[in-house]
């Protein structure tokens, strides 16, 4: 952050005075800093002058400044506010009640290290999971979990419970850390990894911390056991709360301490630990049931009285202190962070279960193009940080993807199963050249599985890099393709190699061109009145240039399965019988009737926007504050570095679209008509599609919907109305129903 | 003029709730709203004299209505103005 940066800065300059262990209003004494390396020092002595000041400043005129050539009103302005609640984050101690920290809190007596009551002890332990989850939704952990003072010295607590769920949130805080970490898909607004100097418990080993939740937790059920109803005697109503404390406190040290080695296992990475990660999480869900069912055991706080005074927007129960990191902040910050609430907090958790469950799955993806798609499709959830992270470490971790294969294999795999390039058959010539193809592949296909990971308002920024990446290794594709061509043609069985390693890159190219204008959508950047030229380019260009490589892909293989078959017995049974199921059908089939689908709904938003502009019922923005060729390349800046396909100017877009090239006059009605077509032809299309999955569901509902509406504006419905259209983006985020 | 001798002095204001600033003295205006630049904040000591670590602010702007006492250090001549920010 910058304000930190600053401050380092400022620290260095010797102008700045260093002064602690002594009052700075007595004069004449030496101060210096106690934890600080030697540094200069400084002697005051300081005179006052208030009076003297307040006289001075009465010569200066009504908004006069007083300073020197090089400080303006600019730097006056970049000043913070002292005594401003809102920016001056020092003010909110000094008001109120005084902030102890651990010692001093101890020393008063308010708080208690041993002889917790069960309340006391559930109601701590249900705000520290509050505190952890706010700290997960990116707030900062000294405003957050780290205001819980237990933490600051688990090892004095005496009670063992308390100790030890301590201890492992200090651990799961460590882990959680190290996950986001490692993953590297984190931005300031998700993730804030500081502890501000707080350590978390490293004397105390992981292993030592899980036994220590382990034997409170056995002393727990034991408890739960003895307070057990009998058959057929009364329950004594003592014994039954007795019971269900134990239970409530029970679940919640038996849950951090599975989640965490749920989080531990997964980390290992291993064949063994995934089921054991698997099965920690399934009991972890059904112990967030008991504690959604047992808040209310937990203590509440008091409701904060007015005359109190302190300013803290959330009542706090023993333990914590809202205040106590106030001043370890950098001047410049939030000054409040809502917590959430016990209840929200544990639902939370109960859905975070369910994210790294799910995640977990990614294990079963074999081949690089399943595990993009995994991942991609995970992404469309919003997940959470740490779950986005630990998809990444899972698969992406360490030197191998998961499964043990490396990056450069994995990615010869994907472009073999993809189009099957000769050059990646047995025995293949120019070998070299094409591993050394794969290595400089892996970089940017890396860099594609991470940005899936980023939250989805920078995936946008991200693809828009990505497309440099990938517009350089088309072009190093297309070499590569060129040299095997050349030396295939020469060889014993001489082959074409034309655009293969090419359209395999092209492919993924063309799916971030598309994922970038997409995301547009669902970001909801672009005006009405852009809209024509978005989905435009996305009809004209990207959908058939898809459609073209996902066809040329398929032509190749099916050749490939033709070569295969004529060579006869050469290449094996179990490859032979493979390649005749493969046959019946082309491999791409549904892939490339998805994609013409997409291609005419597009083709339909683009001719509807161009008849609502016609009709006048798009708002245009003023003509003399606009300029919709800078807008245009705004959009479509990202794609000029690509080559292939190469990036369509706006005066191409213009004369391409201009109605006076068409033969008659054009009026909305049959722009509507054509709209009207291209609707009808998306949901023919994808009524073919056999496998339907909710998104192929809700496109045709999308679809079939805009046709009724394009059929009514045709016929002239609500044409004298002025009111404009309405787009309806609930159905699907990218492609609208339109509502007049 | 008496202020101008006094710019770029290191300058303690001591503020309404008891809080103490020292930074460089660099501008100023009628209603004797004070920017120290470099300013670090410093807590009055508690019961025991035990006093906090001062936090560093940076660039601040004290309202003349908060301000109680002004200091200005006179042994030391004022340093020359940096060339850089004061921020």
């Amino acid at each position: 952050m910058a304000a930190s940066s600053t401050d380092t800065s400022l620290e260095r300059n010797d102008f700045t005075p260093s002064i602690s262990g002594a009052r700075p209003t007595t004069s004449g004494i030496n101060f210096q800093l106690s934890t600080m390396p030697p540094r200069p020092e400084v002697t005051y002595n300081w005179i006052n002058i208030t009076s003297e000041f307040f006289h001075a400043t009465k010569d200066l005129q009504l908004g006069e400044l007083l300073h020197d050539d090089i400080f303006g009103l600019f730097e006056a302005m970049s000043a913070i506010e002292m005594m401003d609640p809102k920016m001056d984050a020092g003010m909110m101690c000094n008001r109120g009640k005084k902030v102890l920290n651990f010692d001093q809190a101890v020393k008063a007596g308010a708080l208690k290290l041993n002889n917790l009551t069960m309340e006391e002890l559930v109601g701590i332990m249900d705000s520290m999971l509050a505190c952890l989850v706010t700290w997960l939704e990116g707030h900062s952990a000294a405003q957050t979990i780290l205001t819980c003072l237990y933490l600051h010295k688990p090892l004095s607590i005496e009670d063992r419970a308390l100790r030890a769920f301590s201890i492992q949130t200090l651990k799961l805080i460590a882990i959680i850390n190290n996950i986001v970490h490692s993953a590297g898909v984190f931005e300031e607004e998700d993730f804030q990894p500081a502890l501000y100097g707080y350590g978390v418990c490293s004397e105390v080993s992981e292993v030592r911390a899980g036994g220590m939740m382990r034997e409170v937790e056995e002393e727990l059920q034991r408890a739960v056991k003895a307070t057990r109803n009998r058959q057929g005697e009364p329950w004594d109503p003592k014994m039954q709360k007795q019971h269900e404390d134990a239970v409530a406190l029970f679940s919640r040290i038996r849950f951090m301490r599975l989640f965490y080695a749920a989080l531990a296992a997964i980390m290992r990475r291993e064949q063994v630990s995934i089921p054991e990660a698997e099965r920690c999480l399934v009991s972890c869900n059904e112990l967030v049931c008991i504690m959604q069912n047992t808040i209310g055991r937990g203590l509440r706080p008091k409701q904060p009285k007015d005359e109190e005074g302190n300013k803290v927007d959330y009542p706090v129960i023993m333990g914590f202190e809202p205040l106590v990191n106030q001043r370890l902040l950098p001047p410049t910050f939030p000054r409040y962070t809502r917590l959430r609430t016990r209840k929200e907090a544990m639902n939370y958790l109960e859905e975070m279960v369910g994210r790294l469950r799910h995640i977990t799955k990614i294990t079963h993806c074999t081949t690089f193009h399943t595990a993009l798609e995994f991942i991609e499709h995970f992404s469309e959830s919003r997940p959470c940080v740490l779950s986005r992270s630990l998809a990444q470490v899972l698969y992406l971790g360490g030197d191998k993807l998961w499964g043990g294969q490396g990056m450069a294999e994995a990615l010869r795999e994907a472009a073999r199963s993809f189009i099957c390039p000769p050059a990646l058959l047995p025995k293949a010539p120019a070998k070299d050249y094409v591993d050394s193809f794969f290595n400089r592949c892996v970089r940017p296909f890396e860099q594609l599985i991470q940005t899936c990971g980023h939250n989805r308002a920078r995936q946008r920024d991200k693809v828009a890099h990505l497309l440099e990446e990938f517009a350089m290794l088309q072009d190093e594709a297309d070499k590569v393709d060129a040299y095997l061509h050349n030396v295939l043609l020469k060889s014993d069985q001489p082959r074409p190699h034309l655009a293969y390693l090419g359209t395999w890159v092209l492919y993924h190219t063309l799916r971030l061109m598309i994922k970038y204008l997409l995301t547009g959508f669902t970001l909801e950047l672009y005006a009405v009145h852009e809209y024509h030229y978005v989905y435009w380019y996305l009809y004209e260009f990207v959908y058939v240039w898809l459609v073209s490589a996902l066809s040329r892909a398929d032509a190749m293989l099916l050749e490939q399965d033709g070569y295969d078959t004529n060579k006869g017995g050469k290449s094996g049974r179990s490859s032979k019988n493979k390649n005749r199921n493969k046959k019946k059908h082309r491999p791409y089939g549904k892939e490339i009737t998805y994609n013409q689908a997409l291609q005419h709904l597009c083709g339909g938003y683009y001719k509807a926007m161009l008849g609502l502009r016609e009709a006048g019922k798009v708002k245009l923005p003023l003509q003399e504050f606009d300029s919709e060729q800078v807008r245009y390349e705004h959009r479509f800046l990202p794609f000029s570095v690509v080559m292939t396909p190469p990036p369509v100017h706006y005066d191409q877009f213009l004369s391409m679209t201009d109605l006076s090239n068409f033969p008659q006059p054009v009026s909305p009605a049959t722009l509507y008509h054509d709209a009207r077509n291209h609707f009808f032809k998306a949901r023919s299309l994808l009524e073919t599609i056999h496998a339907h999955n909710t998104e192929v569901q809700q496109l045709l509902k999308v679809v079939k919907t805009n046709f009724v509406v394009m059929k009514l504006l045709e016929g002239g419905h609500k044409a004298d109305d002025p009111t404009r259209p309405q787009f309806d983006f609930t159905t699907h985020p990218c492609f609208p129903i339109i509502k007049i | 003029m008496k202020l101008e001798k006094w710019l770029h002095s290191s300058m303690k204001i001591e503020m309404t709730d008891g809080r103490t600033l020292v930074g460089s003295f660099v501008c100023t205006d009628r209603d004797n709203n004070i920017i120290l630049g470099s300013c670090t904040e410093h807590l009055r000591p508690d019961e025991d004299g035990r006093e906090e670590e001062p936090r560093v602010l940076g660039l601040a702007m004290i309202p003349g209505r908060h301000i109680v006492s002004i200091c200005i250090d006179e042994a030391s001549q004022p340093p020359q103005p940096p060339t850089s920010m004061y921020t």
